[in-house]
């Protein structure tokens, strides 16, 4: 029973991808609008039956009148509510990594071109979908948050965006894949920063964490992006030098390097350990390499290497 | 919180606002505490919005639910009924407004709303309080629509003009469904609206006439096929009175009883062809001339020559009916009749008795009597009044020989006891005379004050013969109408200052009054009269004939068109079109997943075309040239070539098996 839900899932799965195929940018047409009425529509059928045999009772014609004309109305409510989503294009936004427990936010722009487009509701259903209004040639960033539980790609499948404009009687429907997905790193856990054993040659020296002293300063060169921001020379800045970056000799001599080997517990609790030491030192303005099984990141005291380290970590051992 | 099931502020608005409306035009029938039970519950659901008050507990809805039963109780006497029913209805309705939590409720609440709207059409229907319906409708709607709006939305009359807009867009469907569903039947009885209504009833005293002289409502409109008949022909039969108890007319036993049997009769002379559309009066009985000839579905000729349709009138009614004015009514009387029409109570009016003895002996005749008796009406001073002298026991020998002032009522009476007490068989008729032309509508519009009574006497061979003694004293009010008749007096319609028909002396006034009238009678007449006879005939003139097959088939090709039209109007389709490479490369990637080559997401156009000539070799040139064409086209900005990419795109097609190419 359960794997022949499952099989028919998969083949709902499979011609919606044929129906609607992933794309950044979606523009929502009748191939891809699912359109049926809602239980408030089924009541008010009912209503309009009861009418219907008062009408018929009492021969009144008036009471047929507004029978037929809230007939009428459930029928162009039909092409208004395709109409409240029709023509709205879905635009994938680029979304920021988040970390475990936190709550991950995916942006996506709504573009209304030739209409405003009113209390659109998106999200990924069992979770509760969010509300959206687009003015007429606007376009409006929605961020829908879903909370992060695991490391990794969190990827939250296909989009419903549904439309129970203007009356509530029809819910119009798609479900788009805007290859939205978000990076979650692992949750940091502090402890004991998870430094790699150089051959034990220089033993006290390893363990400790040496904070930039003036001593190693060298001199000063411009600033690259990438650059660790607290290593700007802001006197030189507001002097009208230009961006100048603090160039420290004493790090360059011996690395600190990060090792998952050397780092206690299992290894979710391993790479939330790394994930800690990463932003602890990345935040002190070390510079740093990092060891996981299969990867060796380069020291550096950039952003950029933090992120690619975090990024190491969030996909470690992943299938990708 | 969950956001989207509360109500937005919009639809609450509007659901007030609805609930105004609608309980407004109930006001002549419910009972007026109903208007603090809604100011009370509005109040309250407004200060619950704005978080100042809490939902009613358990005991103080039950309490409410209480006293509102017991006022109905109270009120009507009962809770069944149509306008206990009713009142119930509204109470809830407003009560409702304090169980009104989330969305859903809401709804039920709004649907209950429409519901109310139809219930005041069964107390009124006219033209006026349809268009005065218009409001409470878009104003459900609107509510309907706000539940649907962000809770932020703070701009009601953009909410209310979008319902406008829906509603618009329905009315065509509507007026379509409206002329093509077919009438059925009732299909069960319900209960009726209980309006008190002023009009002829099956028994007469002079004062009763009176009292609708006074009334200038409408009773009926009719429609000639030919040329509106003079007056003094217009005698509109409604029934005949032929029990007298010494104070008041009334229906006999047999004569109340309907479809005894159709007394004989024979068709004569000129035809009338006419149309009357008849305000609703709670009797059986349908107005019409001597002597009709109903449809079956109109109603039958009952014994006394009436018109009576099968269920009392409590609509307006319109129906068709051919008269013959001279045709021979009933030329030989049964006997049960003749007792019957010849009969008076003892004891009253001994000297209305004596003399009609004398007249007898005077004139053998009975042709030569009755002109007798009228000339002595047309003679002696008698005097035409709607302010008569009260007459004691025995009303007739005052009037008679004492007070000689009275109205219709008094002269036929008067006149027919004295024909009774001769010996000839005669009976009171009783409904209306004459009427008022709308000159630019080209029909008859008969008041209430038009009510009139008058006499008809047997012969033997020749039947039943009308006479009317009103004339003989106030020709005028034959010839010109009731406001004639008592110009000198001043008494037209005196109590009812505000009435219609006082405007009748001031033109301009007068024209708009008639030009009103007309445009409710075709409101009555093409609207509310919509239905079975009409219907079918309205039908058979555009369709030629009518089968409910082809009638179904027209509906619903009808609906599909204009469903279509406004589909199109509402989505324009041509503002929607891609750029052209935009929907030939859409194409071409749907035949290209159909060869088996599915675009990935971020491929660019030439990579997945390198992949698709690689995959499908057969086809390589084409996609090839089709792509080529395409980055030329978007990537170096050249003029849009649409054939050369339709090209390309058609001969891709071919490549398909035919079962998928325009898939």
């Amino acid at each position: 029973m359960r794997s022949l839900l499952a099989a028919q899932r998969a083949r709902w799965q499979r011609w919606l991808n044929r129906r609607i195929p992933p794309a950044r940018e979606v523009r929502l047409d009748q191939r891809r609008i699912f359109i049926i009425p809602t239980r408030q529509g089924l009541g008010f059928l009912l209503l309009i039956a009861l009418l219907l045999i008062g009408a018929i009772n009492y021969q009144n014609n008036l009471a047929y009148f507004l029978a037929f004309w809230l007939l009428s109305l459930f029928l162009v409510a039909i092409l208004n509510t395709y109409r409240s989503l029709s023509g709205l294009v879905l635009r994938h936004l680029p979304s920021v990594p988040v970390f475990v427990g936190e709550q991950a936010c995916l942006p996506l722009e709504l573009i209304a071109e030739r209409r405003s487009y009113q209390a659109l509701a998106l999200g990924w259903p069992p979770a509760q979908l969010s509300g959206a209004d687009v003015e007429q040639g606007g376009n409006t960033r929605v961020e829908l948050f879903l909370p992060a539980a695991k490391r990794g790609w969190l990827k939250p499948g296909r989009l419903r965006v549904e439309s129970r404009f203007p009356l509530g009687l029809f819910v119009a429907w798609s479900w788009v894949d805007l290859d939205q997905q978000v990076l979650v790193y692992p949750a940091p856990m502090a402890g004991a920063i998870p430094l790699a054993d150089h051959g034990a040659q220089d033993d006290d020296e390893g363990v400790r964490i040496i904070p930039a002293g003036v001593d190693d300063y060298q001199g000063l060169r411009t600033y690259q992006p990438g650059d660790n921001k607290r290593r700007l020379h802001w006197k030189a800045y507001s002097r009208g030098q230009g961006l100048l970056v603090k160039e420290f000799a004493g790090l360059a001599g011996r690395d600190v390097w990060l090792d998952f080997a050397s780092a206690s517990g299992g290894v979710e609790q391993r790479l939330s350990r790394l994930t800690h030491a990463v932003l602890t030192l990345h935040q002190q303005g070390h510079a740093f390499g990092m060891r996981l099984p299969g990867v060796e990141l380069a020291p550096s005291d950039s952003a950029s290497h933090r992120d690619a380290c975090l990024r190491a970590l969030a996909l470690y051992g992943l299938p990708t | 919180m969950s956001g989207p099931a509360l109500i937005p502020r919009i639809s609450l608005t509007w659901l007030l606002a609805a609930q105004a409306l609608v309980i407004i035009p109930h006001l002549l029938h419910v009972p007026t505490w109903l208007i603090p039970l809604w100011l009370v519950c509005g109040g309250w659901r407004i200060q619950i919005f704005r978080q100042r008050a809490d939902y009613p507990r358990g005991w103080v809805k039950a309490l409410l639910l209480v006293g509102v039963t017991a006022g109905v109780l109270l009120s009507h006497g009962t809770v069944v009924g149509l306008d206990a029913g009713v009142t119930l209805l509204l109470a809830t309705f407003v009560l409702k407004l304090l169980e009104m939590k989330r969305q859903r409720d809401a709804q039920v609440l709004i649907y209950m709303g429409f519901f109310v709207v139809v219930t005041a059409y069964l107390f009124e229907d006219s033209l006026l309080s349809f268009a005065y319906s218009l409001l409470p409708i878009s104003c459900l709607t609107a509510a309907l629509i706000g539940l649907q709006q962000s809770r932020f939305n703070q701009r009601p009359w953009a909410t209310w003009r979008l319902a406008a807009g829906l509603l618009l867009q329905a009315l065509p469907l509507m007026l379509l469904l409206f002329v093509f569903f077919p009438r059925i039947g009732p299909l069960w009885s319900m209960p009726t609206p209980d309006v008190a209504r002023t009009g002829l009833a099956e028994s007469m005293s002079p004062a009763d006439v009176a009292e609708l002289s006074r009334s200038s409502e409408l009773a009926f409109r009719a429609t000639f096929d030919g040329p509106i008949p003079a007056k003094e022909r217009l005698y509109w039969r409604a029934l005949t009175l032929d029990d007298f108890d010494g104070r008041r007319w009334s229906q006999s036993s047999i004569n109340r009883r309907a479809n005894v049997f159709e007394p004989p009769w024979q068709k004569q002379g000129e035809v009338l062809d006419y149309q009357i559309l008849m305000q609703p009066t709670g009797q059986p009985w349908l107005f019409a001339l001597d002597v009709a000839e109903p449809a079956a579905d109109v109603g039958r000729l009952q014994v006394d020559f009436r018109v009576q349709s099968a269920v009392p009138v409590e609509q307006a009614q319109l129906y068709r009916l051919q008269s013959w004015p001279e045709a021979v009514r009933q030329p030989q009387l049964p006997d049960v009749l003749r007792r019957l029409n010849l009969r008076l109570p003892s004891g009253f009016d001994p000297r209305t008795r004596a003399w009609a003895a004398e007249l007898r002996q005077q004139y053998p005749d009975d042709q030569a009597l009755v002109l007798a008796l009228l000339q002595h009406f047309n003679r002696e001073p008698f005097h035409y009044t709607l302010r008569p002298p009260v007459l004691g026991q025995h009303s007739n020998d005052e009037f008679l020989f004492a007070t000689r002032r009275g109205f219709c009522a008094h002269y036929a009476g008067a006149m027919v006891v004295v024909l009774r007490a001769a010996g000839i068989p005669a009976r009171v008729v009783a409904g209306y005379q004459g009427g008022e032309v709308n000159q630019t509508g080209n029909y008859l519009l008969v008041h209430q004050f038009d009510a009139h009574a008058w006499v008809e006497y047997w012969r033997p061979g020749k039947g039943w013969q009308s006479v009317d003694p009103t004339f003989e004293v106030a020709p005028e009010r034959i010839e010109f109408g009731l406001e004639e008749a008592l110009a000198d007096e001043g008494s037209f319609l005196e109590g009812d200052l505000l009435a219609g028909a006082r405007l009748r002396n001031i033109p301009l006034l007068n024209q708009l009054r008639l030009a009103w009238d007309e445009l409710n009678y075709n409101w009555q007449r093409w609207v509310l009269g919509y239905q079975g006879e009409q219907q079918l005939r309205w039908l058979q003139s555009w369709l030629g004939t009518v089968d409910w097959q082809r009638l179904g088939l027209t509906l619903v090709a009808a609906v599909a068109l204009l469903l279509m039209v406004l589909a199109t109007w509402l989505l324009k389709p041509w503002q929607a079109r891609p750029p052209a490479q935009q929907r030939y490369l859409q194409q071409v990637e749907r035949l290209l997943a159909h060869l088996g080559v599915q675009r990935q997401t971020g491929e660019g156009a030439r990579r997945f075309s390198q992949r698709a000539q690689v995959a499908i070799p057969a086809q390589a040139a084409v996609i090839k040239a089709f792509f080529q064409e395409y980055e030329r086209q978007v990537f170096a900005g050249e003029q849009v070539d649409e054939l050369a990419l339709r090209a390309a795109c058609q001969r891709l097609r071919r490549a398909l098996p035919w079962w998928q190419r325009w898939r």
